[in-house]
């Protein structure tokens, strides 16, 4: 009896539990969609709502929903005019008139002028604020305020690309008085911006949630209201898109793309970007013989990686630009030859037997695939008479590295350039005196260094062309694939895609 | 008892303070020999070395260790634990918004441990020597085989996607406007009077919580089985059965009341852990704690971050374990009569 009745008293628990669970739930799967409203899957939250502050690509689709750049970048990239209706960079680029639209207006009500402009790019970095645009916007020795809406900037050095950088990391523009009153704490608590959304709420590592402003300037977004959740975890990005939880969401792995596009209400995407995949390699140690370097780059099969690792979709590069840009040549290829690079082995004396040894470092889970190109990188060397030891570092230790000029003979990275502007391209990889460039080669690297004076863009361009080629072709260089961006939103979602890999809400409706 | 426990709680304070320094130095020590840049980390690719220099200079990084550890000691004794590199901002006002979320969570886990671990106990024992016995108990070593992140994924798939009957990332739905009263979700949603948002924040715990809690039930089951296998045979349980009185009550009126203690004990100690475990769970789940926080603060060497975080999570656990040693104290007349 006393047996029978612990069986049933269980029995009655367990029925009490599983109805009480039922109370708790609600059904997820394929939740009706507002008509005026989406949400997101994000996987970094922003650094802080100071826009100023870091450069962080994965926040810039988030920053440009609250805060508006001087000027833009349509889907091609073309720079185009923003809040900045109108600029034109000196012939000696030590100069950048701009005129700002009369009719921008902050959330708060304030009239964006040049002393807002000034404010941001000039008095800020000078009062001493912590903020990275201070290293893009260093030249600048004054913002002369010409009008309410005229304004000039001035260098104290060429700088060719400012007008990309109005439009690049950190470039926003910030109310200068609700900053001033409110403090650079009190703005980050409550941000104004000036763009197509405002925030309503915010919860770090969590949940952005914008509301349409709906006095903003420019052409009003669809979607009234837009969610980021904030999911670190890509397997948890990819069941919160099945399950209906998130509408779109990016950087979920490229396997998943392919078996999410069978789901009947969702589309995968694989959208090549401005971003590259490459090897910085130094000019010395184990790399400091050119043919070694050269027999590195035809040994590597990078369509055999991009279809691998990224089901076709990462296209192969032979110069450190995407297709596209600027400098990207494309009548020019690096071929992939292993017998090639056997050859030039073998000039310097080394074999399958007797193979050229080096050390090779890779991140594991900093971008998709990076370990398993590297491993694959380990073999197709071991075949033609490299040996490479495969060192797998931190992304914390790469920083560390690469700053303090100690990483090794070639490492895997992936560099984001939103601009498409090749002085970010080659111009980083290769300037010597930046501590980003792990080459420090002054025969290819003083080329870059004299680039980044001419102020002339076709001439620019044209110098980056040529700096391209040769760089490649003496082993500076070492691109792999164009990345691509992951991405998994419902079928009835349409955006605009950005060439850059912007996701940008106020392109979205439902449709 | 009020005195006894107050004097408890004082010998516990001082003991915490040489531990806290303790934990703090070594954490110091090794987050400052590890082969991280802090100050490379913060700055921007076309950063030059001058300006990456003036960085470490103005993180304090080129001074001698131990003027970098009293430095940091003295501000943080002030309750100033630093400038997040990533964040650029006060270590304790982040802190202070994702610990209590860190906490709640912990506190649901380990109350679901414990309620598990409770019942599961009692049945275990109530099941001794039958089939049923044998099979709760493979059951539990079952239970127990599995990490608590395993048990999260698959939470995730089974209830999240396959069967989506609970949410499984954050804390609230975004149709409800969070409530800002102390951190405290479950009992934000309380003081504002709101039973749904509360049952809503209830059900986004849900998963993550059980995840959690689901490894620790077991030790608790099998210590509170063992401590009734050892009560079984005490003469006052005897003496009881000999005066008729029932099994149940035996069990639940006079033996539970001793073995629960061994069970407590394990349970401070568990917490301990429970609370590190937080961590991935947290990840998974995209819950806004402390170990979502920690993560981010490792990835980009945020050092002052870790450091705060560690000695928030040292300082919880001895607060913790002051707490079950409060509970011990009432719980056991011997102890109170020493």
């Amino acid at each position: 009896m006393a047996n029978a009745l612990t069986r049933r008293s269980l029995l009655g628990a367990t029925a009490l539990g599983f109805f009480g669970l039922q109370s708790l739930a609600s059904r997820n799967r394929a939740r009706a969609a507002e008509p005026d409203a989406v949400t997101i899957g994000w996987p970094q939250d922003v650094p802080s709502w100071d826009p100023n502050q870091r450069f962080v690509p994965d926040a810039q689709p988030i920053f440009k929903m609250v805060f508006d750049q001087p000027l833009d970048q349509d889907p091609k990239l073309k720079l185009i005019p923003n809040v900045v209706k109108s600029w034109e960079l000196a012939a000696d680029a030590r100069s950048l008139p701009i005129e700002l639209r009369e009719d921008v207006v902050f959330h708060n009500g304030d009239k964006m002028t040049t002393a807002d402009f000034r404010y941001t790019f000039f008095e800020r970095i000078k009062a001493g604020h912590k903020v990275d645009i201070a290293n893009s916007w260093r030249k600048v020795t004054d913002i002369e305020i010409v009008s309410p809406t005229k304004a000039v900037m001035h260098f104290d050095s060429p700088a060719p690309t400012a007008p990309q950088w109005l439009a690049f990391l950190g470039s926003y523009v910030v109310p200068k008085d609700y900053m001033e009153k409110t403090g650079v704490d009190g703005f980050r608590d409550k941000p104004i911006g000036s763009g197509p959304y405002r925030l309503a709420e915010y919860e770090l590592n969590a949940r952005i949630v914008l509301e349409r402003n709906d006095a903003y300037w420019g052409q009003k977004a669809k979607m009234r209201r837009v969610t980021f959740e904030i999911i670190k975890d890509p397997s948890a990005r990819v069941a919160a898109t099945q399950s209906g939880e998130v509408d779109l969401t990016i950087s979920v792995p490229v396997r998943e793309v392919q078996r999410l596009k069978n789901e009947p209400n969702l589309d995968g995407e694989l959208n090549p970007i401005t971003r590259v995949i490459l090897l910085q390699v130094r000019d010395d140690l184990g790399f400091a013989d050119q043919n070694v370097r050269l027999a590195a780059h035809h040994a590597i099969d990078k369509k055999a990686l991009s279809q691998a690792f990224y089901g076709g979709a990462a296209v192969p590069l032979s110069v450190p630009a995407t297709p596209g840009t600027a400098a990207y040549l494309d009548d020019y290829r690096f071929s992939y030859d292993p017998e090639l690079a056997k050859q030039l082995l073998a000039k310097s004396g080394y074999s399958i037997e007797k193979p050229a040894k080096f050390t090779f470092a890779s991140t594991n889970g900093n971008f998709p695939s990076d370990y398993d190109i590297a491993r694959a990188l380990v073999q197709m060397w071991k075949k033609v008479g490299i040996e490479a030891d495969l060192e797998v570092i931190e992304y914390a230790k790469y920083f560390e590295l690469n700053r303090g000029a100690k990483l090794p003979e070639a490492t895997l990275y992936s560099f984001d350039n939103a601009t498409g502007d090749p002085e970010i391209f080659a111009g980083y990889l290769l300037n010597p005196k930046m501590p980003f460039s792990a080459w420090k080669g002054m025969e290819i690297g003083q080329r870059a260094i004299d680039l980044f004076n001419v102020a002339n863009y076709d001439e620019r361009v044209a110098g980056y062309k040529t700096l391209n080629k040769d760089a490649v072709e003496s082993g500076a260089s070492i691109p792999l694939l164009q990345s691509v961006q992951t991405l998994v939103r419902k079928k009835n979602l349409t955006y605009t895609r950005y060439e850059n890999g912007w996701v940008r809400a106020d392109t979205m409706a439902w449709g | 008892m009020i005195v006894q426990l107050l004097g408890l709680f004082a010998r516990r304070l001082l003991v915490a303070i040489p531990i806290l320094f303790v934990v703090s130095a070594l954490v110091f020590v090794v987050l400052r020999v590890l082969p991280v840049d802090p100050a490379a980390m913060s700055m921007p690719p076309n950063a030059t070395k001058s300006e990456i220099e003036a960085k470490r200079q103005e993180m304090g990084l080129d001074r001698p260790l131990p003027e970098q550890y009293a430095i940091w000691l003295g501000k943080t004794l002030k309750g100033d634990f630093g400038a997040s590199i990533h964040f650029r901002r006060a270590v304790s006002s982040l802190i202070a918004e994702t610990l209590p979320a860190t906490i709640e969570l912990a506190l649901l886990a380990m109350l679901l441990a414990a309620g598990l671990g409770f019942a599961g106990g009692l049945l275990l024992f109530h099941w001794r020597g039958t089939w049923r016995g044998e099979a709760a108990d493979l059951g539990s070593t079952m239970l127990m085989s599995a990490p608590d992140f395993l048990w999260g994924l698959l939470f995730i798939l089974a209830f999240g996607v396959l069967w989506p009957l609970l949410p499984f990332t954050g804390r609230l739905a975004s149709s409800f406007a969070r409530p800002v009263h102390t951190g405290f979700l479950l009992l934000d949603t309380l003081i504002e009077g709101r039973l749904d948002m509360f049952l809503d924040v209830l059900k986004h715990m849900l998963l993550p919580a059980t995840a959690l809690g689901l490894a620790f039930s077991v030790p608790i089951m099998r210590v509170l089985r063992s401590s009734l296998y050892e009560i079984d045979h005490a003469d006052y349980i005897r003496q009881a059965r000999l005066r008729g009185v029932s099994e149940k009550r035996i069990l639940l009126r006079h033996a539970l009341k001793n073995a629960i203690l061994p069970t407590l004990t394990l349970m401070g100690v568990q917490f301990g852990f429970l609370f590190g475990g937080t961590l991935l769970i947290e990840v998974i789940y995209s819950y806004p704690g402390l170990g979502n926080l920690m993560v981010d603060a490792v990835r980009n060497a945020d050092l002052p971050i870790i450091q705060a975080v560690a000695l928030a999570y040292a300082a919880v656990v001895l607060v913790i374990n002051m707490i079950v040693d409060g509970l011990y104290l009432v719980l056991n007349p011997r102890l109170r009569a020493a």
